[in-house]
């Protein structure tokens, strides 16, 4: 029983990718060709229908579905998302086709592809906790087979790292999940504050568990420490246009149900902002370090994903510390994570276009193929602006948002003393992390349009490519990249709008004046960074991480990240397939024999005058009486004389109801 | 017109009887013997559980309290419904699978008498009609269990037999001290003890409920009395699937369920130390199955000892004592059914078609046998528990209700629960992902040069199965309101 309430436009935005995957997988069996247009069509009418869902307004709900019901929505926060996921999904499709033109089972990439897409919308269109996590999980299973689609060894492993997170973190917020509705008593979105609010004194304690426990898988999505150690591997061997999606919108799903537990359940909550400052900070900075340190460029630009997801986290952590008024707070994480959304878009399809012509992406192989590629080199430059923060583009309106939170926090305090230094030391390690940010990001520009291959062929043959791209994919890089300085030059006519559309999700109530954006105050912030980025890009990048190698006699990049720091090899492998299983097979094994031995003693005494009958069982498999059977007549079996038994049994009631009916 | 309540129970083993005796010397013959006897079967078991008639059907009376009686009430409903059904399917495709196992007339004979028996627990209005049943059960699936008369099968035949007969009798001491202790032995939603009588003696009562739910418990393979259920692996895989997957281990089920919520009562052992020992002995089981499972590579025993895991959820979910957690039990109870079937018969088809029946023999499959493998594909993650299939609604019953009953060992039961989740992930995916992505070393075309889709008779179960569940998984409100109808004492 399907329960209308007018908006039907919802459910069709996650069901209409969902059905025509599959429909996309039968045409492809067919014609390759076709398939390619079906699956950018279907993208095309996503991007169309989500635009025509701003014109509508309204719930969607369906009763009963998978026991406790579905709810969408369509209202600010989540028509962003939506936008902002389907319009991505069509750039990708778009450059998919070029991209996997020489791959094989693109069939199969099609079908899983549009799933994770449906799967997506139900996520950001999800009013309840309940919808959201269906859809979260199935996102998470189908985006599994994203990231192995090239099915080398490497990508077979970070496959496994990524599924196995993944299935950790839901279960894990499923547990949370159960504490919430017990507590709470509701798992829909907007009454979760009211009711947290009504909780009586002295259960804080058991929701800051059950919010932790939830906050688990989302975090696990979205890379945050110490979660992210799946995230750099995953992002570098999956196909480009599955890394742009897998950065740009499957991880701020997991911001998403950040959001909805930090900004109804801990609303304006100081521990839990604290918690969430805490962990953002540590997200923002190991990510940085990551990214100046990676020797492949994909993988810096994954490190650099979950170094912004960081930034994105400290304004949530910031929203709750600022309490009733943190519109400021609320602004900078909402646009911060559009912002990073759009750039990595664009970076990565960069990376897509690169790793059609050199098949190695790390620094080394992959230096001055940006040489004499104006178009690229320009794209490029654009985003890589935007991340870094240069005022003018739109990385730094946000960026300046969530440090002018900080700011007006410490501002607050009446001494330099106690916790004020806390915030002084938050706001000066998020200045350096954008300043490490600029440097990475150096560190990949110069690399890929500045220098030259240190092998003067591979130059030549990389200059020699002027035909390096297909006009739709330049046509959506381009597309993408003009977004950014557009939205940053003119900031108050477009993203101070859009803040104002979503900022209603997560209870903000708007700022009292506009931001001056481009005042000196702000600009220092920015221009800090800069610099700091700068001599980190000189001092660390060029010094410590590039080593002239003898044998071409030219400085190339080199790997100093010690192996011991990996904390998934060391603590987690180890630690779940170790450690676990071993503990776990010895509990097991002392409990099989428990019954084996009472079994064996059983028999023991049964066979105690003909010791030579009984040998224990030595096979695992199938517990048997080792020594060879007597071929002996089945009327002394025990299975006959059961037999017998029963068809007694069954013939005396037969009597006994032939007399009964008699009777 | 209530004596009608007793057919459905007689057809089948009269039939089997004569099936028995006859030997149908053609295949054929005996096919559409051995089809139209259990569709009738079905049909009218399907009425009865439909209409509900009201009247008991008593078949002999000994004593006062005595007597061998049938009626038809919620839960005869749903043990019934999902053993009639998944009879008819898996019918229909042991006559394909059964070609190459032979003596089929002596196989079909038990497998129809069987069905009858089921019916007999199913419709079973007191607690000595189902102690009949349940023994003659055993006796009746035995010589399906040792099918193929080879030393592995004898040797689990006495074990299943040693462990069920023995276990029969533990819970028989226990309906002898209800028949001192209680009003009656009918079945009486609330207990039917006599408190009066009980004053005094609720220790000794509850060690009666101790011995009743392991020795029922035997058949629902609790810790540390499963492990005939896995050696019984030996038998033809329709047998695995329906007896040992569904009908045999679900009347323990079944018969656990009759025990706490319709004699003992759940408010008398709510709270009880009894109640502790039992939550205790589910939750260890509940990991230990799927551990086990996770380290057997025969797939046939590690479905076997996912069955184990999964029927202490239900299990779990029962000792909860509650409603709710009775509501959580039965959903599992369905779910599981259907989805345990669907992947048993997926192992039987890989056996039948290729006599493979390990998991590092599959590799590659997933292009091989492909409509097979997305049947266990999508069986697999309902019963991880994916959302939005089948496993997840009946997991998060289970869990709510746990949270919900305010014991302190549901907690330790959700987290058995979420571990067994892992490890499910574990032992399932593990034969999807070797299916699918083979390593590129293999030479998996001339491996499987002959592996195919079995034919029509195997698919079309499996396949209708799968349909079901992801229906039902979708839309599983219609069931869980007929759960919480009957866990309320209203049906």
């Amino acid at each position: 029983m399907i329960i209308l309430e007018t908006n039907v436009l919802l459910l069709l935005l996650v069901a209409f990718p969902i059905v025509a995957a599959f429909a996309g997988y039968i045409i492809g069996r067919k014609s390759k060709k076709v398939r390619d247009y079906f699956v950018i069509a279907v993208t095309a009418v996503e991007f169309g229908m989500a635009i025509g869902l701003c014109f509508t307004s309204g719930d969607f709900f369906w009763k009963g579905f998978v026991g406790y019901g579905l709810h969408f929505r369509a209202d600010g926060f989540r028509l962003i998302m939506a936008l902002l996921a389907s319009f991505i999904w069509l750039m990708t499709t778009i450059q998919s086709r070029d991209y996997f033109a020489q791959f094989r089972n693109r069939n199969r990439y099609y079908l899983f592809m549009l799933l994770t897409l449906g799967a997506t919308m139900g996520i950001f269109l999800s009013a309840n906790l309940y919808t959201t996590f269906i859809f979260f999980e199935v996102m998470s299973f189908t985006s599994y087979v994203l990231v192995i689609h090239e099915e080398t060894p490497e990508a077979h492993d970070a496959g496994r790292s990524y599924v196995g997170f993944a299935v950790l973190g839901g279960l894990v917020t499923l547990f949370g999940l159960f504490m919430l509705h017990n507590i709470l008593g509701t798992l829909e979105i907007d009454q979760l504050a009211a009711a947290a609010a009504a909780l009586p004194e002295g259960s804080f304690g058991t929701l800051l568990v059950a919010g932790l426990l939830t906050l688990f898988g989302f975090g696990v999505k979205a890379g945050m420490y110490p979660l992210h150690t799946w995230l750099p591997q995953s992002y570098r061997f999956a196909p480009a246009p599955a890394t742009a999606l897998l950065s740009a919108i499957l991880s701020k799903a997991g911001i998403f149900g950040m959001l909805v537990i930090s900004c109804n359940i801990f609303l304006h909550d100081y521990t839990w902002g604290m918690i969430m400052l805490c962990l953002g900070v540590l997200t923002m900075l190991t990510g940085a370090m990551l990214a100046v340190f990676s020797v492949n460029i994909k993988r810096t630009l994954a490190c650099s994903s979950m170094s912004q997801i960081g930034f994105i986290i400290v304004g949530i952590g910031m929203q709750g510390i600022l309490g009733e008024h943190n519109a400021i707070a609320v602004q900078g994480t909402l646009l911060h994570l559009m912002n990073h959304s759009l750039i990595k878009l664009v970076l990565f399809m960069g990376i897509g276009v690169i790793f059609l012509h050199v098949k190695n992406l790390d620094f080394n192989t992959v230096r001055g193929f940006g040489r004499k590629k104006p178009v690229l080199m320009g794209v490029f430059g654009m985003a890589i602006l935007g991340v870094i923060g240069m005022p003018l583009w739109n990385g730094y309106i946000s960026k300046t948002l969530i440090h002018e939170s900080i700011v007006e926090y410490i501002a607050m305090f009446p001494s330099m003393t106690g916790m004020a230094v806390f915030f002084k030391i938050v706001e000066a390690l998020f200045t350096f992390a954008g300043g490490l940010t600029c440097a990475y990001m150096l560190k990949v520009f110069i690399a890929v349009f500045v220098e030259k291959n240190t092998d003067p062929e591979e130059q030549a043959r990389m200059d020699a490519k002027k035909k390096y791209m297909s006009w739709p994919t330049t046509i959506c890089l381009i597309v993408g990249a003009v977004i950014l300085p557009v939205l940053g030059v003119i900031p108050h006519l477009t993203m101070d709008h859009i803040a104002a559309v979503g900022e209603g999700f997560m209870h903000g109530h708007g700022l009292d004046h506009a931001v001056a954006y481009f005042s000196w105050t702000n600009l220092k912030g920015a221009v800090a960074s800069l610099s700091i980025g700068v001599i980190v890009y000189f001092l660390i990048v060029r010094m410590c991480l590039m080593k002239r190698d003898i044998t071409i006699g030219k400085r190339v990049y080199i790997d100093v990240w010690p192996r011991w720091m990996d904390i998934e090899r060391w603590i987690y492998r180890p630690g779940l397939l170790r450690i676990l299983p071993f503990v776990g097979a010895f509990a097991a094994r002392a409990a099989y024999s428990v019954a084996d031995v009472v079994i064996t003693g059983c028999k023991r005494i049964l066979f105690y005058n003909r010791p030579e009958k009984f040998v224990a069982p030595l096979n695992n498999e199938f517990g048997t009486y080792n020594i060879e059977r007597k071929p002996k007549r089945i009327s002394n079996s025990l299975a006959y004389s059961l037999l017998l038994f029963g068809i007694g049994i069954i013939l005396a009631l037969f009597f006994l109801l032939i007399s009964t009916l008699v009777r | 017109m209530s004596f009608l309540l007793c057919i459905p129970i007689i057809l089948p083993i009269l039939g089997g009887l004569g099936l028995l005796i006859a030997k149908f010397k053609e295949r054929i013959k005996r096919q559409i013997y051995v089809a139209s006897i259990i569709i009738v079967d079905m049909i009218l078991s399907l009425i009865f559980i439909f209409t509900v008639p009201d009247q008991k059907f008593t078949l002999v009376q000994f004593t006062d309290t005595i007597s061998i009686t049938l009626k038809v009430d919620g839960m005869s409903t749903i043990f019934g419904m999902i053993v009639s059904i998944l009879w008819v399917v898996a019918t229909f495709y042991s006559f394909e699978y059964m070609k190459h196992e032979g003596k089929e007339n002596k196989f079909f004979g038990f497998f129809t008498m069987s069905m009858g028996v089921v019916m007999g627990i199913a419709f079973s209005a007191n607690l000595i009609t189902m102690y009949l049943f349940y023994e003659l059960l055993t006796v009746a699936t035995l010589p399906l269990v040792m099918h193929s008369m080879d030393q592995k099968a004898s040797s689990a035949g006495r074990k299943y037999v040693i462990y069920s007969i023995t276990g029969a009798s533990f819970g028989f001491v226990a309906i002898m001290l209800l028949m001192n202790y209680g009003v009656s032995l009918d079945f009486v939603y609330g207990g039917i003890l006599d408190m009066a009588k009980v004053g005094g003696m609720e220790h000794l009562m509850l060690a009666a409920f101790i011995l009743a739910f392991f020795g029922f418990g035997v058949k629902a393979a609790i810790f540390p009395f499963y492990s005939w259920l896995p050696s019984a692996g030996v038998a033809p895989t329709p047998v695995s699937a329906l007896l040992h997957a569904v009908a045999v281990v679900n009347a323990g089920i079944f018969a656990i369920t009759r025990v706490i919520y319709y004699s003992f009562g759940a408010d008398f052992l709510r709270g009880s130390w009894a109640q502790t020992v039992v939550m205790v002995a589910t939750i260890i089981t509940i990991v230990f199955g799927s551990s086990m499972a996770l380290r057997t590579k025969h797939i046939k025993r590690r479905l076997a000892y996912s069955t184990v895991s999964n029927l202490s959820y239900m299990l779990f979910s029962l000792t909860l004592m509650t409603p709710a957690g009775m509501v959580g039990g039965l959903t599992h109870m369905l779910f599981h059914s259907v989805l345990k079937i669907t992947l048993f018969f997926v192992a039987g088809a890989i056996i039948y078609k290729t006599g493979r029946e390990y998991v590092d023999e599959i590799e590659g499959f997933g292009r091989s046998m492909p409509i097979t493998m997305v049947c266990f594909t999508i069986c697999s993650l309902g019963l991880i528990g994916l959302p939005p299939l089948m496993g997840f609604t009946s997991k998060w019953t289970i869990a709510s209700a746990a949270v919900e009953s305010g014991n302190p060992l549901s907690y330790a039961g959700i987290g058995a629960l979420i571990v067994s989740a892992l490890l499910t992930t574990l032992y399932l995916m593990i034969i999807v992902i070797k299916a699918y992505f083979p390593g590129k070393d293999l030479d998996v075309k001339t491996l499987n040069k002959d592996v195919k889709d079995p034919n029509m008779l195997m698919t079309i179960p499996m396949i209708a199965l799968t349909a079901v569940s992801i229906i039902i998984g979708v839309y599983p409100t219609p069931f869980i309101s007929v759960f919480e109808t009957i866990a309320n004492g209203l049906f």
